[in-house]
């Protein structure tokens, strides 16, 4: 039944679980799955790895962790060994992802199976990863293959695959995030890689889409690498240059307990002291700096902030802001005078009229309260 | 911008100067930044000199620039003496005040350069003088 979803599983399920059980019950729905896969690849696995398991199980289980097993390996050639070491690559990983991923979830079963205890396994996983486990990945791309491309179940299909993939787009660009790329970009770019593999990948060669879609992920990120790491594109010859300086430098320093001179480095790397320069100065493309991005830690003002003359109207606002107090405290009569004078624009006779007093007590009034005004503005600095 | 080499006939390697002028303006100190950074590199200073010297000129001409008379020439000559550099930077300045020895630039001048000096000459030109100790050994260039 699931025997051509690799050698691992199949000896596992050998021992772990009695014949009997497999066939009836949770299991019902793969039955369907597996229905759909015909695949010939694994029909014919199928009947060696079975007998393989049969026979070889009880003795080679114990020792079984890592590696594939003898038997198994020997009795499919090259293939299931290439299949065995990609889900091995892809096993680190879903260790870390083991709760998003079902897939991963099964992966990790198989790894630890031999610290588990037997009894929990049947059903623990036949209620986890039921809808998502590799062959109901591997029915989903046949599927897929067979619906018309940009249907509407083509792209709902295609979406729910890249979907179910994800957690290992996300383990694959992890790999790569202390490379001064940010995660989030590396995330993408390696989503692509996905969405491309998934478009390329044919279920009709039998191996699994992990195995497929890995290399086809990590060469995305590692293409992303090639062409958005330097800040300013310089010639590949000068990419390698930098970094066998960078490696070179580091052993120097170690070896010297100082930094190397250009001299020690042309020397160690074979090249004359002005390819060293080069290589240096061409280093400094590698990476530019925003002006936004901030001095030294993320408290301290950015460059661009830095830059710039001061404002004066600043002042102003200062000004206004303490001046507002004091104008609400003053008493109506001279509260109505100000605004006159000032925002009204009167002349003191206007003002005079206007209150009902004369101009001379107008502009007595006027003086005392700005003289008033002015005595509080530097008292409450 | 001009670069000048001494060129005395039969005087020893100390009379040797390296003389780079340029305009007295913050936009043209990347090009004796670099000027310094490759001068230095052939003279073998170790990568982690070379960077200080680097920012110890930059930093004296910092100085400078803030009092130099505007359109005015910066000049830098590089000498080696024994097995360290000397950089003096100069350039006339408005006000000929001798650079403050307390402030946080002249901190990180002295830090970088191990030595640094400054003049004021009668016409009220300001000079930095900075040393720079080799660290390598005996240099093999």
């Amino acid at each position: 039944m699931r025997n051509g979803d690799g050698p691992v599983r199949d000896e596992e399920r050998g021992t772990r679980e009695p014949p009997a059980e497999r066939a009836d019950g949770p299991d019902g729905p793969r039955h369907t799955a597996e229905g759909v896969d015909g695949i010939p690849e694994q029909a014919r696995s199928h009947p060696e790895i079975g007998v393989s398991s049969a026979t070889a199980q009880p003795g080679a289980f114990p020792v079984r962790g890592g590696p594939p097993g003898p038997s198994a390996a020997e009795d499919t050639g090259e293939e299931p060994r290439a299949r065995e070491m990609v889900t091995g690559g892809t096993m680190s990983e879903h260790e870390r992802n083991a709760e998003q991923d079902a897939q991963g979830a099964q992966h990790e079963r198989n790894t630890e199976q031999d610290a588990r205890g037997a009894q929990h396994e049947p059903s623990d996983r036949h209620v986890q990863h039921d809808p998502q486990d590799r062959s109901g990945a591997r029915a989903m791309f046949v599927e897929l293959r067979k619906l018309q491309d940009g249907s509407a179940e083509y792209a709902e299909l295609r979406n729910q695959l890249v979907r179910m993939h994800l957690p290992l787009v996300e383990h694959l660009a992890r790999r790569f995030r202390n490379r001064g790329e940010p995660l989030d970009d590396l995330t993408q770019v390696a989503t692509i890689g996905l969405i491309k593999s998934v478009d390329r990948f044919d279920p009709e060669r039998g191996v699994e889409f992990s195995t497929y879609a890995t290399p086809t992920v990590v060469g995305e990120i590692k293409r992303h690498f090639r062409d958005k790491g330097w800040a300013v594109r310089v010639p590949r010859r000068l990419q390698e240059l930098r970094l066998a300086l960078t490696t070179a430098t580091a052993e120097l320093s170690q070896l010297h307990g100082r930094s190397p001179t250009v001299h020690e480095l042309a020397e160690k790397l074979a090249i004359s002291e002005e390819e060293v320069l080069e290589g240096l100065e061409s280093a400094n493309a590698y990476s530019t700096l925003s002006l936004d991005v901030p001095d030294t830690d993320d408290e301290s003002p950015a460059v661009a902030d830095t830059l710039g003359a001061e404002d004066e109207a600043l002042e102003g606002v200062e000004y206004r802001e303490s001046l507002k107090p004091l104008l609400e405290d003053l008493p109506p009569r001279e509260k109505r005078i100000l605004l006159l004078r000032f925002f009204g624009n009167m002349t003191q006779s206007q003002i005079a009229q206007e209150v009902g007093i004369s101009q001379m007590h107008v502009s007595r009034l006027l003086a005392r309260t700005l003289a008033q005004l002015r005595e509080k503005l530097l008292v409450e600095e | 911008m001009e670069v000048r080499v001494s060129q005395i006939a039969g005087e020893p390697a100390t009379k040797d100067f390296v003389e780079v002028r340029l305009p007295a303006a913050g936009a043209y100190l990347s090009v004796l930044r670099t000027a310094t950074a490759g001068l230095a590199a052939r003279l073998d200073f170790t990568l982690d000199e070379i960077e200080d010297l680097r920012i110890a000129v930059d930093e004296a001409c910092a100085i400078l620039l803030q009092q130099a008379v505007p359109g005015s020439v910066l000049s830098c000559v590089f000498r080696l003496i024994d097995d360290s550099l000397e950089v003096t930077v100069s350039a006339p300045t408005t006000d000929g005040h001798a650079p403050s020895r307390d402030t946080f630039a002249w901190t990180v001048l002295s830090a970088l350069a191990g030595k640094v000096d400054s003049s004021v000459a009668e016409d009220k030109t300001v000079a930095i003088s900075l040393y720079k100790q080799r660290g390598a050994g005996p240099g093999s260039a």
